[in-house]
């Protein structure tokens, strides 16, 4: 019975269960199978198709990825006599870790959050910015013409959409008066949220993270048709699996920020007491908060089924022209929101 | 020395990336485009085919004449009735005869159902090559319903090897008429949510407009033909210039636009799978009764031969059509496919099997597009020009 009960602690362990459990590696692995799964399974609808469904057709194909994930995790990793090796192998695997680790500080309810710190907003934006930089490094390093390209391709892009969140950010910031997450959420529940407040902020930031995270339209720098894989085209087997999982992983990383300056953060689920001390402050709050994000991310992947690719120069003319006219805007319009909300 | 230092290399200018587009890169046929690029900026670009060259003129030389349509067809699998019918018109020509009229109705039933077919599937890979995965779907998805009419019809969904010298092979089967009818009707409904999806698409729009603009004279002078050179505002068509099986008896348009960009390529083919559309209408109304091969070989039937005609309708290969000797001469003939015109020259020694069979295929002579059009444009483009000008490489290169 010691073993047990020794396991049960070690699982419960607090930095095994974030960093592991939830939101760590299992929660993120899970949501990703389920999000590309029901991506693959709406884009099937509307194209007139199934979609997956050979493996489990009981379930509608939904262990397809674990298959894919098993079969990328068997196959040979072939690295090219022509790489540079050091870099080409470090770029995935830390773009995909860096890429989750903005979750050490997005809080899942008032008392869940693995770090406590009265900056978490800046620390999540500042990781953020990270990984597509090791895209570029992964593009380089890979030797490639294509390769090349595709990184030429997402240093442009960074550079448009980057601003744009960080400057979304700070409007949504700003209005709150806080750069906690937990404070904004509960300013958010003292008045309203976000997505009411400033919505304006909301599609910004929304259209910004489509461009950040490579969905159609803005699926530039991998573009099939033009540049083969775009950065990872020399990439095979498990990296390649870590490659494209990286995409999704910032994605859903970027929709918990969203869902924390703009939907209210856990509300209306954390509000519930039961007095079981996990429903209460892991479960229900979390449940909210992840249901919420997968919400937004089968929004974004949906576009998948309406939309062409634009071209590189369409994307970042849309990008200043627009919608970084729109995020200072925003932050014009969060002002007003907080001077109004002085003078009543 | 190192294994490197061994390549062959070529000196190009500075600040010059040289990209091979092709024959293994996803967005490529069986062909390869040698694109060198300025930055984004495509400087030069050089149509590299003949990866799939299978000498198919030198191959007809081994084989009696009618033997040669199944390798024919395998020029532009997908548009098999009308890659084949100018080989067996040009025969005819030597033979000195004429199908009867229904034969001529059903050949045009065929070869509208290959356009239609033939137009989807090279719209679906456009779409694809655009990141549109929705359009490449329903575009093969409703490609099947004339892929199925054109079985119902000969047997075969795509090699379908139905036309003989001097007529058809089948005739049509009962209940055709009501079902091309429902599959028409099905795909107007379908036309209309095209626009909608794909073509008043912004996206989709942003992407074509101005692209890969060839204008009239340009056009002229690449002697580029079909779709392509009616999008830039020339009325060119073999089915009107020199009108062949049943097309002068029915009533069509040509559609073209002024334009000539991608955008005016893509709106072109939707035009005219609608005109396909009314053709295949007045054929269906329109065809009259009789025989489906011409009488001369009705004559030369056993009674065996007699019977499966009567009672199956069709038409089983006779010696009479299989020991083809052609008199002494040579002929040509013309015909319109979904790509364009395809121009055959076939010369007979008075043998079973023909002496010299020239091929001139619609897409060898849109291949030039890329040299002459490419440059200027950005590598995006590269997709948008050569899914809108439906290049299909197996058919250039025979």
């Amino acid at each position: 019975m010691a073993i047990v009960e020794r396991l049960i602690d070690l699982i419960l362990w607090p930095p095994l269960f974030y960093y592991i459990i939830f939101p760590g590696l299992i929660f993120v692995m899970i949501f990703e199978m389920f999000l590309i799964w029901s991506e693959r399974k709406i884009a099937g609808r509307v194209q007139m198709r199934y979609g997956p469904l050979e493996i489990a057709p009981r379930l509608a194909g939904a262990p397809q990825l674990m298959a894919d994930l098993i079969r990328y995790a068997l196959q040979e990793v072939i690295i090219p006599r022509t790489v540079d090796k050091l870099p080409f192998v470090i770029a995935p695997i830390a773009a995909f870790v860096i890429a989750l680790m903005p979750l050490l500080v997005t809080p899942f309810s008032p008392t869940f959050l693995p770090v406590t710190t009265e900056g978490s907003i800046l620390i999540a934006a500042a990781l953020t910015t990270i990984p597509p930089l090791l895209l570029i490094l992964a593009g380089w390093a890979s030797n490639n013409k294509f390769s090349l390209v595709g990184s030429a391709r997402e240093s442009f892009l960074i550079a448009t959409y980057e601003i744009i969140i960080l400057l979304v950010i700070a409007s949504m910031s700003f209005l709150y008066g806080t750069l906690d997450f937990l404070k904004a959420v509960e300013a958010q529940q003292a008045l309203l949220w976000g997505i009411i407040l400033n919505p304006i902020a909301a599609i910004t930031y929304f259209v910004a993270v489509m461009m950040g995270t490579s969905r159609f339209p803005f699926e530039i720098a991998e573009a099939e048709s033009e540049i083969v894989m775009g950065a990872f085209t020399e990439y095979s087997g498990i990296m390649f699996g870590l490659a494209m999982g990286i995409s999704y992983a910032r994605m859903f990383v970027y929709n918990i920020i969203f869902v924390l300056l703009f939907l209210g953060g856990w509300s209306p689920l954390g509000g519930i007491v039961t007095g079981n001390y996990i429903l209460d402050s892991i479960i229900l709050p979390g449940a909210s908060v992840a249901i919420k994000a997968v919400i937004i991310s089968l929004l974004m992947v949906f576009t998948r089924a309406v939309y062409g690719r634009y071209r590189i120069d369409h994307a970042l003319k849309g990008g200043w022209g627009f919608w970084f006219i729109m995020a200072l805007v925003s932050i014009g319009l969060s002002a007003a929101v907080v001077y109004l909300m002085e003078v009543f | 020395m190192s294994q490197q230092s061994q390549i062959l290399t070529r000196r190009i200018d500075k600040d010059i990336l040289e990209v091979f587009i092709g024959p293994q890169h996803p967005g490529s046929g069986h062909m390869r485009i040698i694109l060198r690029v300025d930055g984004d900026i495509i400087v030069e670009a050089e149509p590299d085919i003949g990866f799939v060259h299978r000498t198919m003129e030198k191959l007809a030389e081994g084989r009696e004449w009618v033997k040669n349509q199944p390798l024919f067809e395998r020029m532009a699998i997908l548009d098999a009735a009308n890659c084949t019918l100018g080989y067996i018109m040009a025969i005819e020509k030597l033979l000195g005869i004429e199908p009867p009229p229904r034969a001529k109705y059903i050949r045009t039933i065929l070869a509208e159902l290959n356009r239609i077919a033939s137009h989807l599937y090279g719209m679906g890979i456009f779409a694809i090559l655009l990141g549109h995965s929705t359009m490449y779907m329903w575009f093969f998805g409703d490609r099947e319903v004339f892929v199925e009419l054109a079985e119902r019809l000969t047997g075969q969904r795509l090699t379908h090897s139905f036309f003989w010298p001097g007529g058809v092979r089948r005739d049509l089967p009962s209940g055709f008429k009501d079902e091309l009818e429902k599959g028409i009707k099905y795909f107007e409904k379908r036309l209309k949510e095209y626009e909608v999806m794909f073509l008043k698409n912004p996206v989709i729009r942003s992407r074509l407009e101005g692209v890969g603009y060839i204008s009239r004279q340009k056009a002229a002078e690449l002697g580029i033909v079909g779709p392509n050179i009616r999008a830039s505002g020339i009325r060119h068509d073999v089915r009107i210039e020199e009108p062949y099986a049943a097309y002068p008896e029915l009533d069509f348009e040509v559609p073209i636009y002024k334009e000539g960009d991608a955008l005016a390529r893509t709106l072109q083919r939707v035009d005219e799978l609608r005109e396909s559309l009314k053709i295949l209408k007045q054929a269906v109304n329109r065809i009259p009764e009789g025989p489906i091969l011409h009488e001369k070989y009705l004559k030369m039937f056993t009674k065996v031969l007699k019977d499966v005609l009567e009672t199956e309708k069709r038409v089983k290969l006779a010696p009479a059509l299989f020991n083809l000797r052609p008199p002494k001469g040579e002929a040509y003939a013309r015909v319109e496919a979904g790509r364009g015109e395809y121009f055959y020259y076939v010369v007979s020694d008075g043998q079973n099997k023909p002496y010299r069979v020239r091929v001139v295929s619609p897409s060898f002579r849109n291949s030039i597009v890329f040299k002459y059009v490419l440059p200027g444009h950005r590598v995006a483009d590269l997709p948008a020009i050569y899914g809108s000008i439906d290049y299909f490489p197996p058919e250039a290169d025979r």
